[in-house]
């Protein structure tokens, strides 16, 4: 039997969060389910029922988590800022004292 | 719109409307629990259960009405009562548990009482169209339920076809029992606190719902009247609950719904 995942949206303007999914023959069904499931006690402005089988899942670890290949070049992180940072202040702490 | 009770000598009917309506509630909600648990399949479990839950709190609700009127706390109405004192119509005390004869008991209830709500909720006796107009909120989602799962069964297979069509032949008749004409109505009618006789509201409903039968070519045994226009059934109604009268399943359900409460009636819960 399909499966339909459901994601609400606890107010009006906010994101939509997968709240899990649900089991039914169809479309409609699912719709019903879903209300008893995902919005019978008020938690719920608005709710989405997806079919499973129309996500598109995107689990491929090479482009998610490349492999070992040094891009730390790419982030802050990659980047050893004390040393210029101290002689940064090094130098403006210098020029800041009277001759 | 009036708030105040009415005169004493409406209230005798009035007392009559509140219980009947609410023991149909109560008893139909008692019933669709023995559901939970083996109902075809948990999403439909929990949904099916949590209707019942639905129709025992609209009992509470009227229940808590009623008790303002007559002094009698809610739980002494709901449990305290002998059998021949309970006004549900034969109807919801059916017991049989087949899916198909569940859901033509739940379709044929919920759009019967969905007329008898409406009607309600144009009370001149304004806590009771408060009561009946919050109660209609909550029964649109009954009627989505009954209407989806009608129309599956209807046209899923040939068994699920035969079985719906035998549950619907032996339910009508009970059904027609919902508006079984209750003592006093012509003072609830003649004040204002019920819209229309019951036999006027049960014409409303099956004209309301002849398309469905029709279209789905399933047991209907209601005509159209020529000169007038009204619906009139073509069998004949089984009367009796509005008078206190049960059958046996009644009073095994009452054997079972009020053991607990037998067991200790001082008991504060």
């Amino acid at each position: 039997m399909p499966i339909f995942e459901v994601f609400q949206q606890a107010r009006e303007g906010k994101s939509f969060e997968h709240g899990g999914n649900i089991v039914a023959p169809d479309a409609d069904l699912a719709v019903l389910y879903a209300r008893e499931f995902y919005g019978r006690r008020q938690e719920a402005h608005r709710i989405w029922i997806v079919p499973r089988e129309a996500i598109i899942e995107l689990n491929d670890q090479d482009l998610l988590h490349p492999p070992a290949v040094d891009r730390s070049y790419r982030t802050v992180q990659g980047y050893s800022v004390r040393d210029a940072l101290r002689a940064t202040r090094g130098a403006v702490a210098g020029s800041a004292q009277p001759d | 719109m009036s708030e105040q009770p009415p005169t004493q000598d409406t209230q005798t009917a009035l007392i009559t409307l509140l219980t009947a309506v609410a023991d149909d509630e109560f008893i139909l909600g008692y019933r669709n629990s023995e559901w939970t648990g083996i109902a075809p399949m948990l999403e439909e479990d929990v949904a099916f259960s949590s209707m019942s839950q639905d129709e025992i709190g609209h009992a509470r609700i009227l229940y808590e009405m009623l008790a303002g009127l007559t002094g009698v706390s809610a739980d002494k109405i709901a449990y305290a009562r002998q059998p021949h004192e309970f006004l549900s119509c034969l109807l919801v005390e059916r017991r049989k548990l087949d899916w198909a004869h569940a859901i033509a008991r739940q379709f044929l209830y919920d759009t019967a009482d969905h007329v008898r709500l409406e009607a309600l909720s144009r009370s001149q006796y304004t806590p009771l169209a408060n009561v009946a107009g919050k109660i209609l909120r909550e029964e649109k989602y009954h009627l989505m339920h009954g209407d989806m799962w009608l129309k599956r069964l209807a046209n899923l297979s040939d068994e699920s076809r035969r079985r719906l069509e035998s549950a619907l032949d032996a339910l009508w008749p009970d059904a027609l029992g919902i508006f079984e004409p209750l003592p006093g109505e012509e003072k609830l009618v003649a004040e204002g606190i019920l819209a229309a006789p019951m036999q006027e509201l049960q014409a409303e409903w099956l004209e309301q719902i002849a398309p469905y039968f029709e279209q789905l070519a399933l047991p209907f045994p209601a005509r159209q009247d020529e000169s007038t226009g009204r619906y009139m059934p073509t069998i004949q109604p089984v009367y009796g609950g509005r008078r206190g009268e049960h059958t046996q399943e009644f009073a095994e359900l009452w054997e079972e719904m009020t053991s607990v409460y037998r067991l200790d009636p001082q008991a504060v819960w």
